[in-house]
């Protein structure tokens, strides 16, 4: 490596041909794009920041940091306060992740390592790559028209009945609601869980599956310990997009969450979240404190991306060093 | 389904309408390529569609509400007057005011006029003119099996009642009470209403504010509020589908809805008592009913009447009083006199209600105050049609 940068940096004494100088004058006319674009990033993302806090000021000093606990959502009093949105996104995209997490990493694992099926690859990959195709409109507008009444009559019933002693499957389901919003979400972060993690554990070296396998490990011993260990980084990196993808996911879930101010228990209540208050008031918000709010919502989704983020990047070091350590 | 022969529907209209614009646009062009640009316009002699006005490209946005209207309405005009290209975007109220002011449109529009401190904004309350261009009327859509269209009476006591949460059941004692002779199942009254800001929920919770003190002092009037009950949905469509989906539903809908997608509707109680089912004419004569009507004082909804229509509302137009291109002005007045007068035949095809008389006057004596250098656009010898 040092020896292939002294080459480059360094030309032959005398006289540079005049290839060689191309060749060094292109490679710093790359490198100052390489900077320039990353630049780009940080400013892009600098401009934003500004932009999205500039037109929230007027609420932010109307509010403060009582914002984030205020459960009053009110246009006609100009109070207003996000903990009823973010909770929804919270709980939300919890259940989205609760539901594509063990389905997603299962198909993957199935893509990746049954070599029993083998013909089924290429039509499940292809399947699974338009999954991610499909805009999020489209999926809103079936779960809107099939899957709502679906929930209703049939899914939700069943729960009630089966676990209906718990909080979490109370009260009279209207098919509209947290749980059916989290299943959508599921439904839209699946393809993006599926594919990445296929691809990560594809990529686990051979060698490391050949050794276990020589050691007398059967196939589940061998994924368990050694494949999906080596993928965590990989499958965290999945799971934090889908994340991502659930959290400001707006419009599917818009038209199936039920648009209600309010925090209940029950997965089968009524709720809303960050970008579904922003998508369906922003039209008609007039006045500053109105419209700055919507902005401080928008402030508070991509700090709840953020912090949502970072805990999960905490809790999967946390838990991989306490595998390791057990190792 | 029906929603989805509703959405075609105005996929036609809306391709038909860019051809009509690419034509008109042509027609602009060659007709600009001749000299032929008239400018001024000719004076008026036998009511106002006998102004001819000069080419020009207006643009406007603001409410959805009234939008199919203004789409129909621009359509016949444009077939009379291709030398006007006029570019409407129904981008929400909120969205219309501020792009009147920030003068990046010729004309917003918007189901709430412009208050003291949005005129201010705009640059002083005498700055704009806003005219009243077509009258909307909301229907109380709901699914009840065995209760058919029209059978269910509602009045402003269980309206509210249901609205606030307290009226909980279909069996409820108040329901039963004014509906003798239907039977009202036991069944729990899922309420829905708008999710996004709207002319709409303005209108209706204006009217719940109107008979009802404990609404009033609970809840308010507006295009968005805190909802003691019910779920949400996005725009009239939503609203409809999700009645039309859910036993036991209840919600407003603009009538236009209800009667493309043969919903029942409740017959209402209006304020002289009598239980009507909401039409255009139940409109037009509950606005008839208030003749000092103007941008600060607009309420029509609980109009007495015999047969008024109890939640019923204008939407209004707004522009510039002092205009700084003569040409662009002088279409645009010619354009929304046309609008206020011929205009209206168009507004009973899509379940809008034809402006009274009284009203039509305003606007042409608000327009008239349009000038441009001074000099008024729309000239003084046009009068409303009597």
């Amino acid at each position: 490596m040092s020896r292939g940068a002294a080459e480059r940096v360094v030309p032959t004494p005398l006289v540079a041909s005049s290839h060689q100088r191309r060749l060094v004058s292109g490679d710093r006319i790359f490198g100052v794009f390489a900077y320039a674009a990353a630049l780009l990033i940080l400013v892009i993302a600098a401009v934003f920041i500004v932009a999205l806090v500039i037109p929230a000021l007027p609420a932010i000093t109307k509010f403060g940091l009582g914002f984030f606990v205020s459960r009053t959502w009110d246009a006609v009093r100009n109070e207003f306060g996000a903990l009823v949105p973010i909770y929804g996104t919270l709980v939300t995209s919890a259940i989205a992740l609760l539901i594509a997490f063990p389905i997603g990493l299962g198909a993957a694992l199935f893509l990746a390592e049954d070599a029993r099926l083998r013909w089924l690859r290429g039509p499940l990959s292809f399947l699974i790559e338009l999954l991610a195709g499909i805009p999020s409109v489209v999926v809103g507008l079936w779960a809107f028209f099939i899957l709502t009444p679906l929930m209703r009559d049939k899914v939700d019933p069943f729960l009630q009945h089966s676990f209906g002693f718990l909080p979490l499957f109370k009260g009279t389901p209207t098919g509209y609601g947290f749980l059916t919003a989290g299943l959508v979400l599921a439904i839209m972060v699946l393809p993006i869980m599926i594919a990445l993690s296929r691809d990560v554990i594809r990529a686990v070296p051979r060698d490391l599956r050949e050794a276990s396998l020589a050691l007398g490990a059967t196939n589940a011993e061998t994924i368990w310990s050694v494949v999906l260990p080596y993928a965590r980084i990989g499958i965290t990196g999945a799971v934090l997009l889908s994340l991502g993808r659930a959290l400001g996911e707006t419009i599917a879930v818009t038209m199936v969450i039920g648009n209600t101010m309010q925090i209940s228990a029950s997965l089968f209540a009524s709720g809303y979240t960050l970008p579904s208050v922003i998508a369906n008031e922003f039209t008609e918000a007039t006045g500053n404190v109105y419209l700055g709010s919507l902005f401080y919502l928008g402030v508070v989704l991509v700090l709840v991306t953020i912090v949502v983020n970072v805990l999960a990047r905490l809790l999967i070091w946390r838990f991989s060093g306490a595998v390791r350590a057990a190792a | 389904m029906e929603l989805i022969s509703l959405i075609r529907k105005e996929e036609n209209i809306a391709s038909m309408k860019r051809v009509l614009i690419a034509l008109c646009v042509g027609a602009a062009v060659l007709l600009a390529a001749c000299g032929g640009n008239t400018g001024a316009t000719n004076p008026s002699t036998g009511g106002p569609s006998a102004l001819t006005p000069p080419a020009a490209s207006l643009t406007g946005a603001g409410a959805t509400f009234p939008a199919p209207f203004y789409d129909a309405a621009r359509f016949a005009y444009n077939q009379k007057f291709s030398q006007v290209t006029i570019n409407y975007q129904a981008v929400g109220s909120g969205a219309g005011i501020q792009q009147l002011t920030k003068k990046l449109v010729d004309f917003g529009a918007s189901d709430v006029p412009m208050n003291a401190k949005e005129l201010t904004a705009a640059g002083g309350a005498d700055a704009v003119v806003q005219i009243a261009s077509t009258l909307g009327t909301e229907s109380l859509a709901y699914n009840l099996s065995g209760v058919s269209n029209g059978r269910l009476k509602l009045t402003p006591k269980t309206i509210a009642g249901i609205f606030l949460g307290t009226i909980k059941n279909w069996n409820d004692p108040l329901l039963a009470a004014d509906n003798s002779g239907v039977t009202l199942p036991n069944q729990a009254i899922t309420v829905l209403h708008r999710s996004d800001g709207s002319g709409t929920t303005y209108i209706f919770t204006d009217y719940l504010s109107t008979v009802s003190a404990d609404w009033k002092t609970k809840v308010g009037t507006g295009k968005s509020v805190a909802w003691p009950t019910g779920q949400g949905a996005q725009g009239n469509a939503a609203v409809a589908t999700r009645i039309t989906q859910t036993p036991g539903a209840i919600g407003y809908v603009e009538l236009a809805y209800v009667l493309q997608t043969n919903m029942a509707q409740a017959s209402l109680q209006n304020h002289d008592g009598n239980f009507v089912i909401p039409s255009p004419e139940g409109a037009t004569a509950a606005a008839s009913q208030f003749l000092a009507i103007n941008p600060t004082q607009f309420s029509i909804v609980d109009a007495p009447g015999k047969t008024s229509a109890p939640i019923s509302g204008y939407s209004w137009l707004m522009l510039y009083k002092d205009q700084t291109d003569k040409t662009k002005g002088t279409a645009l007045v010619d354009y929304l006199d046309w609008l206020v007068t011929d205009g209206q035949q168009y507004a009973a095809n899509v379940h809008y209600a034809k402006l009274p008389s009284n009203i039509v006057k305003d606007d042409i004596n608000s327009l008239k105050t349009v000038a441009s250098g001074g000099s008024p656009l729309l000239p003084s010898s046009v009068t409303a049609p009597s």
